[in-house]
């Protein structure tokens, strides 16, 4: 195979190649590296490249394979790391000017796991400063979509979703609060799975928000996605709200078979009156019919409250964020990107008893989520209101009505952040040429602990549609 | 519930070691004030009563739908 070829193999594809020694680890580690050599001067989607590592990395599981000692769909396959998961010896700088100089001296858990895979960790991937999910706040520069460079790759996992639809790793992880897994997979193209919260450590992450945080991958498709969490996910000593459940074989969980599945439309976030783009809305349908032509029994369904739930996200990320590490606001105002100190000193000072309210609020919405969950076995909806919007340069909060317009697209995602459960996005069309041909996502959310259905519908959809196999112009 | 006005904020900010100035202190009041005008309202009835759990707390025996 030409090595130029080899970047646009699925993680899966590659992983064949890789069994089977057509293509060995460093030979794909080397096509990745020239590629990002290329490419990523306009994407800006690494913060580090761990050229020199990986290329060693990839020589070890090159030596493994070639003793017979084969460990699984990752070995040898490359991946990139958001910048707020730990790596030993790398530096890890969460997109910021504070974190610049910060090593750390051990791996996080996700990590270890990627490596007891035989995966190969090629670089730490840029991202919204703090991961505050503002696209152009990262102190290294904004990473830009591979489908137009002139927009937004989705934040605040900017760079996993730049990297990976970029060809520039073969399998990303990102850290979703907010839905800063699912928004880069939107915005991007990609398959992007935000785990039941408790499903997959966060020891040797900068948290973000200590109880809505999560780390899944930033997939190309729907297996690769599932052979990324599959080596990630479980539990952790050194993360006490991982759970026990044992990790099942996504992979192998990939049916195709949805017959029968009871599927909910979530009504409140289908309503053009939240601002919904009417191409979003009407690739989501189609995408609904498609899950009713494959057998599914589909009906529409109501949250309540899910039209509200960007502000209660809003409220309790914003005032945990800023209680992990207050001292910075005070002390190095002028290191953090502007619109990052507004956002912070925003959080400081956001009362207690709208905090309080706000986690009230949140036990209902996820009361609301797992009664209707209990009625279906999965909950769709856009994942977001519109394609990826141009990155926009300008500093600061224009105005309250904008700030209050943040507030509401966040509602698309903030369902499953309140609640835990698993949610998913998928590619589920495109924009018109002439509005630029922009990928539009669909998202699957399911019970706590259940991405195998979550993961089993989105692949039957996969199959059904011509989606993933559209290549970014890059 | 009227805004509160760039004096308010500064004076909370000061209330929690933060001296903030303008242009960020007006930035800052569009922010805080969107966030408490959405959360003002949100009217559940008997929302007083729940009791404001964060977590889903790990199961052990839960097992995935494998």
């Amino acid at each position: 195979m030409n090595p130029n070829e080899i970047p646009y193999l699925s993680a899966t594809e590659l992983g064949g190649h890789i069994a089977s020694k057509e293509i060995s680890p460093l030979e794909a580690v080397d096509a990745y590296l020239s590629r990002i050599g290329e490419v990523d001067s306009k994407l800006n989607a690494y913060i580090t490249v761990c050229a020199d590592q990986a290329r060693a990395e990839a020589r070890q599981a090159g030596e493994e394979i070639a003793r017979g000692e084969y460990r699984g769909p990752l070995h040898g396959i490359p991946v990139g790391v958001k910048d707020q998961i730990y790596v030993k010896g790398v530096r890890n700088s969460d997109g910021s000017k504070i974190r610049d100089d910060f090593v750390p001296d051990f791996d996080a858990t996700v990590v270890a796991n990627l490596r007891r895979a035989g995966a190969v960790i090629l670089g730490k991937l840029n991202m919204s400063e703090f991961a505050m999910g503002d696209p152009i706040s990262s102190y290294y520069g904004a990473a830009h979509n591979p489908w137009d460079l002139e927009r937004n790759p989705g934040t605040s996992s900017t760079g996993s979703g730049a990297a990976t639809a970029g060809f520039l790793c073969a399998t990303s992880l990102g850290e979703d609060t907010g839905g800063s897994i699912r928004g880069p997979a939107a915005n991007c193209g990609l398959v992007g799975i935000r785990p039941t919260w408790g499903r997959v450590s966060r020891y040797g992450v900068d948290g973000a928000c200590w109880s809505v945080d999560t780390i899944g991958p930033i997939s190309r498709t729907v297996t690769d996605c599932a052979a990324t969490i599959g080596a990630i996910a479980g539990y952790d000593p050194n993360d006490p709200y991982t759970g026990r459940a044992p990790v099942p074989d996504y992979r192998a969980a990939l049916t195709g078979n949805i017959r029968g599945l009871k599927v909910g439309v979530v009504k409140e976030l289908m309503d053009p009156a939240l601002g919904l783009d009417s191409q979003t809305r009407e690739a989501v349908e189609a995408a609904i019919q498609v899950l009713a032509e494959l057998g599914a029994e589909v009906r529409e369904v109501s949250l309540p409250l899910a039209q509200q739930t960007g502000a209660i996200v809003r409220t309790i990320t914003h005032t945990e964020r800023v209680s992990l590490r207050p001292e910075w606001l005070r002390e190095r105002p002028q290191d953090y990107h502007v619109n990052t100190r507004i956002a912070f000193m925003t959080g400081n000072l956001i009362p207690g008893q709208v905090y309080y309210k706000a986690q009230k609020l949140r036990a209902i919405v996820r009361r609301q989520v797992l009664d209707l969950l209990d009625e279906v076995d999965v909950l769709v909806q856009p994942t977001s209101s519109a394609p990826a919007g141009k990155l926009d340069f300008t500093t600061g909060v224009a105005s309250k009505e904008s700030a209050a317009q943040a507030l509401v697209e966040g509602s698309y995602r903030g369902p499953y952040s309140l609640s835990g459960a698993p949610a998913l996005s998928i590619p589920c069309g495109y924009t018109r040429e002439g509005d630029g041909a922009l990928p539009l996502a669909l998202q699957i959310a399911g019970r706590p602990y259940a991405e195998v259905t979550v993961l089993n519908v989105a692949y039957a959809y996969e199959q059904a549609t011509p989606w993933h196999n559209r290549r970014p112009p890059i | 519930m009227p805004d509160l006005s760039n004096e308010e904020i500064h004076a909370l900010g000061r209330s929690v070691g933060l001296d903030i100035q303008e242009p960020e202190l007006t930035q800052v009041g569009y922010s805080l004030n969107a966030i408490l005008e959405a959360m003002a309202g949100i009217d559940v009835p008997g929302a007083n009563s729940v009791e404001p759990l964060p977590l889903i707390l790990p199961n052990p025996e839960v097992q995935d739908e494998s």
